[in-house]
């Protein structure tokens, strides 16, 4: 016996209710996963991008390193060079004076200059002439002065003059 | 009282439910910390790169002051790599004296970065300036050169007999290097 004259529709577990929910979950998840993987690439390229970051540091701290060590050796150069260009300097002063200190009526028949010493060989027309023109400037130099004499042919005297400064007193001097 | 609750309606808040918790497990155990990460290493890079930026100013400054003190010392740079040659020395500083003659070059020793090689030299001036022009000019020269004690000075007739030594000052390239095999001879 039949109760009614429509034919029953195949009962199905996805109703329209469970499409929609299934929906609303799909891009709910869809929009997670999204999400997620978004962040994951992002983490992923701030780790890569931080590790360029720090080669690129360590290279520039490399290269700061032998810029420093090139800046203090150039400046050990500059040094150095400034010291032997003012010894020479000095040195040239120091000749200049040795010989504006020996008067016209003496000659030297040679100098040897030292480290710290000078020795001088000439020929003075008295020991008078030597003593006051020659001996006492090279007396307010040196801190030891030994002359002598012997006589040369023509009646002058030839002479010896052999005059140090000693460094100790020298250092004692400067403190 | 009996509720009457369709199977459907149980199976909807069953899978809505699970869903559900499935949205806040993933949300809590997985995005939030992912989150907090992703705010952690933008700033950890923010910071690195403000480090460098300073850092390559910092080096810019450096590089700028070491080209300026290269250009300025570009003559002393050049004189402590350039070896001592004697016969280029004796070429250029020829007009000085009227002979001059340089003994072999030794090695003397190393003091900090620097190699000290010793020259002795004789020569002859006819006068005394003419040996101060040669200070002058030593100090304008190829190569870093302190004349050093002793000098001796000796008249021989119309000429002035001079013996001096020189102190030639050049990077120390090897420590073990030797005097005839650094310096051209």
């Amino acid at each position: 016996m039949k109760y009614s004259y429509i034919t029953p529709g195949k009962k199905t577990a996805f109703t329209q209710e469970i499409q929609l929910l299934l929906s609303f979950f799909t891009i709910t998840i869809l929009m997670l996963l999204f999400t997620y993987t978004f962040l994951l690439y992002k983490n992923y390229t701030f780790v890569q991008d931080k590790n360029s970051t720090l080669r690129e540091l360590a290279s520039l701290e490399k290269s700061f390193d032998n810029m420093k060590v090139s800046i203090s050796f150039i400046e050990r150069q500059q040094m150095l060079s400034e010291k032997v260009y003012t010894q020479n300097s000095v040195l040239k002063d120091s000749i200049t004076n040795l010989f504006d200190l020996v008067p016209l009526r003496i000659t030297l028949s040679e100098a040897s200059l030292l480290e710290n010493g000078l020795i001088l060989y000439g020929i003075t027309p008295n020991k008078d002439v030597y003593n006051f023109m020659l001996q006492a400037p090279l007396r307010s130099i040196f801190h030891r002065t030994y002359s002598s004499f012997y006589p040369a042919k023509n009646g002058w005297l030839r002479f010896v003059s052999t005059n140090y400064i000693d460094e100790e007193e020298e250092l004692s001097s400067e403190d | 009282m009996k509720i009457n609750i369709s199977r459907q309606y149980i199976y909807l808040m069953v899978v809505s439910l699970f869903l559900f918790i499935f949205v806040l497990v993933f949300s809590f155990a997985v995005l939030i910390p992912e989150g907090k990460e992703y705010r952690i290493k933008r700033v950890e890079l923010k910071k690195t790169n403000k480090e460098l930026r300073e850092y390559e100013n910092f080096h810019n400054e450096t590089l700028e002051t070491l080209q300026d003190l290269k250009s300025k010392n570009r003559r002393i740079i050049t004189a402590f790599d350039a070896t001592f040659n004697p016969s280029r020395f004796e070429k250029q500083n020829k007009n000085y004296f009227s002979s001059l003659s340089i003994s072999e070059v030794n090695f003397l020793k190393v003091e900090k970065d620097f190699a000290i090689y010793e020259v002795n030299t004789t020569s002859e001036i006819s006068s005394p300036s003419t040996f101060y022009d040669f200070l002058d000019s030593v100090n304008k020269s190829d190569w870093i050169i302190a004349v050093n004690f002793p000098i001796n000075f000796k008249r021989d007739g119309e000429l002035i007999k001079s013996s001096f030594t020189m102190k030639v000052y050049c990077n120390n390239k090897d420590s073990n290097i030797t005097a005839s095999s650094s310096v051209d001879k």
